[in-house]
């Protein structure tokens, strides 16, 4: 259960990320979300040339970050899927230093009194990606089985 | 009969996972003389006021839904291989199937005269990071120092600093961090930490700890005297390996352990700070106690033990320095030993707040630092790891925007499309 990307069809418009981080915001505005909530992306799109591709969280089979995480904030669910709770992170970046995609991020608000990881949650209780749903390009797509 | 664990933290809590994976029967034990399951990197946060329930490493809950019985507040003081089980300081004995040793390690406390007076601390344990810390509050301490400058000696100076107390930090050798990461890095983490107040003194060691019952001061070898109503030893640490020895377990610079994480000694198992590991950048056995190889020991440990063949695919050095504001991480090698070495910078600290450096050897990633930005650096682990030719593309190892788009498309669409993400999928590549 994952998002796939599908470089052949990526067209680096961006759209994945306008969307995951107008989702993940509490103002659901896409401008405020970046200008005012200071939020990032959870999908990165990555471009050299010709090729472009989005990028997020693997949920690898056998997770590093899940490893590597000492307060305990990655966990693994009974559905295979990686869990952050950004609540009990505690910002040692141990999970951005060992994701072998890079798909865990650092957070560090400007008063410095916010720090913790950040990474692609399928959009939780929300129940479909956002940034599968905002790709014009069928770049991204949403697998239920694998 | 069951597996039983001696020790309660990373590795312990990786093999529980790994045990679980496959079998979700057989009775588990822990045996553990400290009090409960906590992050030991996040013992430093006690300096810094957060209450210990803080460190809660996996609450009950886990043990509970993982059907693991704790025997904790007592020491495992012997196995008997012959018979099979483990014997603690309170004449319980444990029998067992299949034995996890995850004993950790300890502080190395060099023979310096005055070292067992009141006042003189390690900070490898959470019992004696609290004890340290109501020492200085009861005290009304007002200096410290601290001897050594390794990840855990600079944590406690940047939190003591930045309550207000006076901090010296008094290093051997001739900056902080010598033996992870490069000079540039270690002046990058000095600047920081005299930004609140630690004083350093490198080439500099401490000959003697004066005052009577307690510490009031400490003479250098160059002859100064610091006054200090407190210290901490941080010197690095030594795995514990004398549990493992009462059973005739083959001890090296740590416990030996096979690929399997197997010790010498049939159904003996050993994982964490306590064992000697391959180091994947060298081919080296060495101690390399970090948390997130522990935990990785402890689940292939668990899954060998449940049945399941695993090879452990080995470590390398991973370290954050977690509490400054600025990030620093590093993984390899930081610096090279030698000439046949290439070194890439991407120095831009005092301009944009980043630096960035890697090390190749033979067109292969061995090491590398960032400092500042930090995102998307784990590639560059995984370059390491899996030893993947990064000859045609080292130059943009050390840019910010280096991503998957850089990499081989074999990579990607292994990794990506086919989601080779498993275990033995981050083996280096033939």
């Amino acid at each position: 259960m994952k998002v796939y990307p599908i470089e052949e069809n990526c067209i680096s418009c961006r759209y994945c990320e306008v969307a995951c981080t107008m989702v993940h915001s509490a103002s659901k505005d896409p401008v405020k979300a970046y200008k005012l909530e200071g939020l990032l992306p959870r999908a990165t799109v990555e471009v050299k040339g010709a090729v472009s591709l989005s990028l997020m969280c693997r949920h690898c089979k056998h997770p590093f970050c899940f490893d590597s995480c000492i307060s305990g904030a990655i966990q693994v669910g009974e559905d295979g899927k990686v869990y952050l709770d950004e609540e009990r992170c505690v910002g040692c970046w141990n999970c951005v230093l060992v994701c072998p995609f890079g798909a865990a991020h650092p957070f560090i608000s400007d008063n410095e009194k916010k720090r913790h990881s950040f990474k692609c949650d399928l959009c939780g209780d929300r129940g479909f990606p956002a940034c599968v749903e905002a790709c014009p390009n069928r770049a991204l797509v949403y697998d239920f089985e694998r | 009969m069951g597996y039983v664990i001696v020790g309660n933290s990373a590795a312990a809590v990786g093999c529980i996972t790994g045990i679980r994976k496959v079998d979700k029967e057989t009775p588990i034990t822990v045996i553990s003389y400290e009090d409960f399951c906590y992050s030991k990197p996040m013992i430093g946060d006690i300096l810094d006021g957060a209450p210990r329930e803080h460190l809660t490493y996996r609450d009950k809950s886990f043990f509970e839904k993982n059907r693991v019985q704790q025997i904790l507040g007592h020491r495992a003081i012997s196995i008997n291989p012959e018979s099979k089980v483990v014997v603690l300081d309170s004449n319980e004995i444990v029998p067992y199937s299949k034995l996890l040793i995850a004993t950790g390690a300890r502080p190395f406390i060099p023979p310096i005269q005055g070292v067992e007076k009141e006042g003189v601390f390690t900070f490898t344990e959470l019992s004696e990071a609290e004890r340290f810390n109501s020492y200085l509050t009861e005290k009304g301490a007002q200096e410290v120092v601290v001897v050594g400058s390794g990840f855990i000696g600079l944590e406690v100076a940047y939190f003591l600093a930045k309550r207000g107390l006076k901090v010296s930090v008094v290093e051997l050798l001739e900056r902080s961090l010598a033996r992870a990461v490069d000079e540039r890095t270690s002046r990058i983490v000095e600047s920081l930490l005299r930004e609140v107040g630690v004083k350093f003194l490198f080439n500099e060691s401490v000959s003697e700890i004066l005052g009577e019952e307690k510490v009031s001061s400490v003479k250098l070898k160059s002859g100064k005297i610091l006054k200090a109503d407190g210290v901490v030893i941080a010197v690095g640490v030594r795995p514990n390996v004398e549990l493992a020895q009462t059973a005739k377990v083959k001890v090296n610079k740590g416990i030996e352990v096979s690929t399997k994480m197997e010790t010498s000694v049939n159904d003996i198992y050993a994982a964490g700070d306590c064992i000697e590991c391959i180091d994947i950048v060298d081919n080296t056995k060495k101690s390399i106690p970090l948390f997130p190889l522990a935990f990785e020991q402890g689940f292939i440990a668990g899954l060998n033990m449940a049945g399941r063949g695993v090879d452990y695919l080995g470590g390398l050095v991973l370290n954050s320095l977690k509490f400054l504001p600025v990030p620093v991480l590093n993984a390899g090698l930081a610096s090279p030993p030698d000439s046949s070495y290439e070194v890439l910078v991407n120095d831009k600290f005092e301009e944009r707040g980043f630096y960035r450096k890697v090390v190749l050897k033979e067109g292969r990633l061995v090491g590398f630092v960032a400092v500042g930005e930090i995102d998307r650096v784990g590639i560059l682990t995984n370059l390491i790891r899996q030893k993947i030719d990064v000859s045609s593309i080292k130059e943009r190892l050390v840019e910010l925007d280096f991503g998957l788009v850089d990499l081989p498309k074999w990579w990607r669409e292994e990794k990506l499309k086919e989601d080779r993400t498993a275990y033995k999928d981050w083996r280096a590549v033939k």
